[in-house]
C-alpha cells in the first residue's frame, strides 16, 4: 500500500524542510553537538585507553607485589615461586625477579650480594640509574653507588669477591663492576650479579629470598592476584605493596575525574546551543505549529517532530563528533600524556547515543512551549 | 431556538466569551442544522472569529454550552477538542494558512497525515475538486491567492468533515475567484455538508441559507432564506 509511504513522504518533506529552511540555525546546533561529540569521544577514549597504558608504565617504577618464603625457613625454592609467578595473568606480568641474598666480602668490608637474573631485574626497576654498563657476561656485576664509595670502585674496576657459601665452605673469585647502581634505596648498598654466578660462587641452587613482581592492575585485582597464589602455592606468601599502588590508583582515579567534568561541560554546551536553537525555532514557526494543531495534530505528534528533528541532529552531530574524537584523542594523548590513544570502537555508539539523549533532553523545554502553542491565538494574527 | 435534537449538528446556548474586559461574545444562542448553509455577519470586532474559534474546537467559551454533533463541547480539554477537531470539522482561513515548503497536493496530504493516513490519490480528487489539479505539484508561493484559497478548501474537505467552518474565506479573493469558490461550497452543500462562513460582503452572506447578524458579541438578527439583498444591514465599512 502506498498509504504509509504517503506518510515518511510528508514527514521526510516537513523535517527536511525544517533542518533545510533554517540552514543557519541548524548549523550552529550540529556544530555545537559536533564539538561536543568530539570532545565527549575524544575524552572517552583518553578515558579508556591512557589509564591503561599509564597504569602499565606504573607499574614500571618497581614492584608492587612481592613473594616471600612462607614460615621461618627463610627462602623458597624457585619451582614453587615460579608456579605462584604463573598464575598471575600472563598478559598484565611486565616482570618476576628473584634475588637470592649472600654476604660477600670485598676488601674485607662486607657486602649483601643479590643474585637475580639481570634482564628481568632491568625491566622490573626502570629506575635505577646506572653509571657504566649493565653486565655482559656472569664475571661482571652491578655495585650499589654508595657500596662503591666504600671500597673505591668504579665501572671498570676488578674486585676479589670471597664469603663462606653452603656449609661454610669458604670461597672466592675476581669479578668486574660494569656499572654503579643508583635507586635511593636499600639497592645503593648492594651488589647485583647473575643468579648462576652467585649460585656457583656459593654452591646453592633453585633458591630465593624474595621475588619482585611488576604486574598491571587495580589495587583490588592485585589483591585477588595475591589471594589466588597464596590459596595454591602454599610455600610462598604474596605481599602486596600498598604504598605504592595506593598512590598510583589516585593519581588515575583524578585523571577521570577530569575527564569526567571536561565532558560533562561539552554536554552542557550542547544542552545549552541546542536548547536555545529550538526554542527560537518554535517561537518562528509557532504559526505553522498552529496550522499543524487546526488540521488534528496532538501534542504528542508537535512533540514528535521537534524531537525526531533533535535526533537526526544529535545522530548527525554524534558521528561527525566521534570521528573528529578520534584525531582529538590523539591530540590530547601525544601533547599531555605523550602517547597515542588506541581506536575504541565503542566510542562511536557511546557518542552518538550520548548525543541523541542530551539533544533530546534540549529538546523538551521547546517542545513545551511547542505544545503549549494555542492555535486559535497564532492562527488570528494578520 | 433552543431545540437540540438529531437535526442540530450545532447548537450555542447562553455562550459568552470574555477577554479580561472585552466581551467577544455575549450570550450568544443559536442553532445550526445539519447540511445547513450558514452566514455570519457583522461588524469588525462584533466576535466572528471568536465564535468560529469556539465552534471549530480552538478555544473554548467562558460560560454557556456548545454542543457539536449531540456532544457538549464547551468543556472538553484539548485532547478531546483536538480529536473532536480532526474527525468533524473543516477548517478555512482568511489568510490561508498553507505550509509554504509543501506542494499542493502535499498540503492537503498534510491534513490527512494528522487525521489518518496521506493518500495521494484521494488529495488529487479533492484538487481536481477544487479545479486545480493542474498545480498539485506547486508551492503555495507559485499559486495565486484564489487557488491558494482552494488548495485550502480542498484541504478542510479531505477528511469528510459533517461540519466546514470559513472565516472570510474570500475576503482576499478578486471576483472571479470569489464566485470559485461559492462554487465550491454550493456543491459541498448540495453534498450534505454543513456549512458555516463568515463573512463581510452582502453578496457572499447572501448565498447562505439564513445570515446571523452578530453586534457587540450579541445576535443583532437571524434572516432567513436567500436573498438578502437589498436587506439593509450596517456592516464591517462602518
Ligand atoms: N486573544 C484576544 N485577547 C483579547 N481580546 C481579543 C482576543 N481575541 C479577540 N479579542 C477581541 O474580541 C473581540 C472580537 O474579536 P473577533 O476577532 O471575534 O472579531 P471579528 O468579528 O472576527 O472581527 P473581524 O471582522 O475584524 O475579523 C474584538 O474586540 C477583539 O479585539
Ligand atoms: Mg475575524
Amino acid at each position: 500500500m502506498g498509504l504509509r509511504a504517503g506518510k515518511r513522504r510528508i514527514w521526510l518533506k516537513m523535517l527536511s524542510a525544517s533542518l533545510l529552511r533554517r540552514r543557519s540555525r541548524v548549523i550552529a546546533a550540529l556544530a555545537a553537538i559536533t564539538i561536543g561529540a568530539t570532545v565527549l569521544s575524544g575524552m572517552l577514549s583518553v578515558y579508556w585507553d591512557i589509564p591503561r597504558q599509564l597504569e602499565r608504565e606504573f607499574r614500571s617504577y618497581g614492584a608492587n607485589l612481592v613473594l616471600v618464603p612462607s614460615g621461618e625457613v627463610g627462602v623458597m625454592g624457585l619451582r614453587a615461586m615460579r608456579r605462584a609467578a604463573s598464575l598471575l595473568p600472563a598478559d598484565r606480568v611486565i616482570g618476576v625477579t628473584p634475588y637470592r641474598y649472600e654476604t660477600l666480602s670485598i676488601n674485607r668490608q662486607p657486602f649483601t650480594a643479590a643474585g637475580t637474573y639481570l634482564d628481568e631485574a632491568r625491566r622490573t626497576n626502570p629506575y635505577w640509574r646506572l653509571e657504566g654498563e649493565w653486565p655482559a657476561s656472569d664475571e661482571e656485576m652491578l655495585m650499589g653507588a654508595d657500596a662503591a664509595g666504600h671500597i673505591g670502585a668504579a665501572p671498570g674496576t676488578r674486585v676479589r669477591v670471597s664469603g663462606r657459601g653452603r656449609n661454610n665452605r669458604p670461597f672466592a673469585g675476581e669479578m668486574t663492576i660494569s656499572g654503579l647502581v643508583r635507586s635511593g634505596g636499600p639497592e645503593d648498598a648492594m651488589l647485583f650479579m647473575e643468579m648462576s654466578m652467585l649460585e656457583s660462587l656459593t654452591g646453592t641452587r633453585g633458591e630465593a629470598n624474595l621475588v619482585d613482581i611488576s604486574v598491571a592492575g587495580s589495587e583490588g585485582e592485585l589483591r585477588k592476584m595475591a589471594d589466588a597464589s597464596r590459596e595454591s602455592v602454599t610455600s610462598v606468601t604474596p605481599r602486596l605493596l600498598r604504598r605504592v599502588v595506593g598512590s598510583e590508583t589516585a593519581v588515575l582515579a583524578k585523571l577521570r575525574y577530569l575527564v569526567f567534568l571536561v565532558t560533562v561541560v561539552a554536554l552542557a554546551l550542547i544542552f545549552i546551543c541546542v536548547a536555545t536553537g529550538m526554542l527560537t525555532s518554535v517561537m518562528e514557526r509557532s504559526r505553522e505549529i498552529g496550522l499543524k494543531k487546526a488540521l488534528g495534530a496532538d501534542n504528542a505528534a508537535i512533540m514528535g517532530e521537534f524531537l525526531g528533528e533533535g535526533a537526526v541532529l544529535g545522530i548527525a552531530g554524534g558521528l561527525l563528533g566521534s570521528f573528529a574524537g578520534y584525531f582529538f584523542a590523539q591530540l590530547i594523548g601525544i601533547s599531555v600524556f605523550g602517547r597515542s590513544a588506541a581506536f575504541e570502537p565503542l566510542t562511536i555508539p557511546a557518542a552518538v547515543a550520548v548525543s541523541v539523549l542530551t539533544t533530546a533532553l534540549a529538546a523538551l523545554p521547546p517542545v513545551r512551549r511547542a505544545a503549549d502553542i494555542e492555535p486559535a491565538v497564532v492562527l488570528r494574527g494578520e | 431556538m433552543g431545540e437540540s435534537g438529531p437535526d442540530n449538528i450545532l447548537e450555542l446556548i447562553g455562550v459568552t466569551m470574555d477577554y479580561g474586559q472585552v466581551k467577544a461574545l455575549n450570550d450568544v444562542s443559536m442553532t445550526v442544522r445539519r447540511g445547513e448553509w450558514l452566514s455570519i455577519m457583522g461588524p469588525s470586532g462584533s466576535g466572528k472569529t471568536t465564535m468560529m474559534n469556539i465552534v471549530g474546537c480552538l478555544d473554548r467559551p467562558t460560560s454557556g454550552r456548545v454542543i457539536l454533533d449531540g456532544e457538549e463541547i464547551s468543556r472538553l480539554g484539548g485532547r478531546a477538542l483536538t480529536t473532536i477537531r480532526r474527525d468533524k470539522i473543516g477548517l478555512i482561513f482568511q489568510q490561508f494558512h498553507l505550509a509554504p515548503y509543501l506542494t499542493a497536493v502535499e498540503n492537503v496530504m498534510l491534513a490527512q497525515y494528522y487525521h489518518s493516513l496521506p493518500d495521494e490519490e484521494e488529495a488529487m480528487a479533492a484538487l481536481s475538486r477544487v479545479g486545480l489539479s493542474e498545480r498539485a505539484g506547486h508551492l503555495p508561493s507559485q499559486l495565486s491567492g484564489g487557488e491558494q484559497q482552494r488548495v485550502c478548501i480542498a484541504r478542510a474537505l479531505i477528511n469528510h468533515p459533517m461540519l466546514i467552518l470559513a472565516d472570510e474565506p474570500t475576503g482576499n479573493l478578486d471576483e472571479a475567484n470569489e464566485h470559485m469558490v461559492l462554487d465550491i461550497f454550493r456543491q459541498l452543500h448540495s453534498g450534505g455538508s454543513a456549512i458555516i462562513v463568515v463573512t463581510h460582503a452582502h453578496d457572499v452572506g447572501a448565498r447562505a441559507e439564513r445570515v446571523v447578524m452578530l453586534e457587540h458579541g450579541r445576535i443583532a438578527g437571524i434572516v432567513e432564506g436567500r436573498g438578502i439583498h437589498g436587506h439593509r444591514h450596517d456592516d464591517a465599512h462602518a
